[in-house]
């Protein structure tokens, strides 16, 4: 028993070693509450999404310079 | 001390793993952690991508000597941040900042092993036909995801150790921002990085 207790205590105090945000703005506040939600666990799962998205919509804007962008970013390592 | 590697090693991979599925909560324990094994395990991953980039370059430096220079870089971020939080809050701590930050370089260690296996296996110019345009989109999808993915552990590395609002943590990475572009570019006109390690 005293060993939950223990575990738990240690659990609390690593939940709220931090103050929850605030943005000042009460609808700042809870809009950026949503979103960050979403990035908590699995991220990958929005993130993808919106890159893809992202690339696409650079490939229409800039086209060839994208290409040449990769090839800098290929002599990056 | 055997025992105590390896288990630092299961700790490595399986915080590695948690950091892709839950980086929020992943985050927060790493800040807590005392496992010094851990960094030096770390540590020897970017030595050792160092080692094998060596056989890449042309005329390169040293790995050691880059390596040497990726800590000075580390140590430079991780104080930085530190003596900022350090102003507003006395009870930060130097180890949080070192644990969090190091493991926020996981997502650079793959972009750059891929990239360099990439120059292996698909080396540059892209070409403009229809499967290099189709490369080229893959990589920037590819990138981005790995440079979100950065910046998500990066806010968190600093909000755990320093444990300040959004917006303090913001003007801390504008502040950064402003001496480490232009130190980059130092080292890629020394020829040291062509894209900062960090």
């Amino acid at each position: 028993m005293k060993n939950i207790n223990f575990r738990m205590k240690q659990k609390m105090n690593e939940v709220f070693s931090i103050e929850p945000n605030n943005l000042g703005v009460n609808f700042l506040t809870i809009y950026f509450k949503k979103i960050t939600a979403y990035l908590k666990i699995a991220p990958f799962i929005y993130i993808i999404p919106f890159t893809i998205l992202t690339a696409l919509i650079l490939y229409l804007f800039l086209g060839r310079l994208l290409v040449n962008l990769v090839t800098i970013l290929q002599y990056g390592y | 001390m055997a025992t105590d590697f390896i288990t630092s090693l299961v700790l490595v991979i399986r915080n590695f793993i948690l950091l892709i599925f839950s980086p929020y909560k992943t985050m927060r324990k790493i800040s807590v952690e005392k496992d010094y094994y851990q960094l030096i395990i770390i540590a020897c991953l970017v030595f050792l991508y160092f080692k094998f980039i060596y056989f890449l370059r042309d005329q390169p430096y040293p790995a050691t000597l880059i390596f040497i220079i990726f800590i000075f870089n580390f140590i430079l971020t991780v104080f930085f941040f530190y003596f900022l939080s350090k102003i507003t809050d006395k009870k930060v701590e130097w180890k949080s900042f070192v644990f969090t930050f190091s493991y926020s370089l996981f997502p650079t260690l793959i972009w750059f092993l891929s990239t360099s296996f990439l120059y292996i296996v698909l080396p540059p110019p892209r070409t403009f036909t229809l499967l290099g345009k189709a490369f080229s989109i893959f990589f920037i999808v590819y990138s981005l995801s790995l440079l979100i993915w950065k910046l998500i552990l990066e806010y968190l590395a600093v909000r755990f150790s320093s444990k300040q609002s959004f917006f303090r943590i913001v003007y801390m990475i504008i502040l950064y921002l402003i001496w480490f572009l232009p130190y980059s570019i130092l080292l890629y006109q020394l020829k040291l990085f062509r894209i900062p390690f960090i």
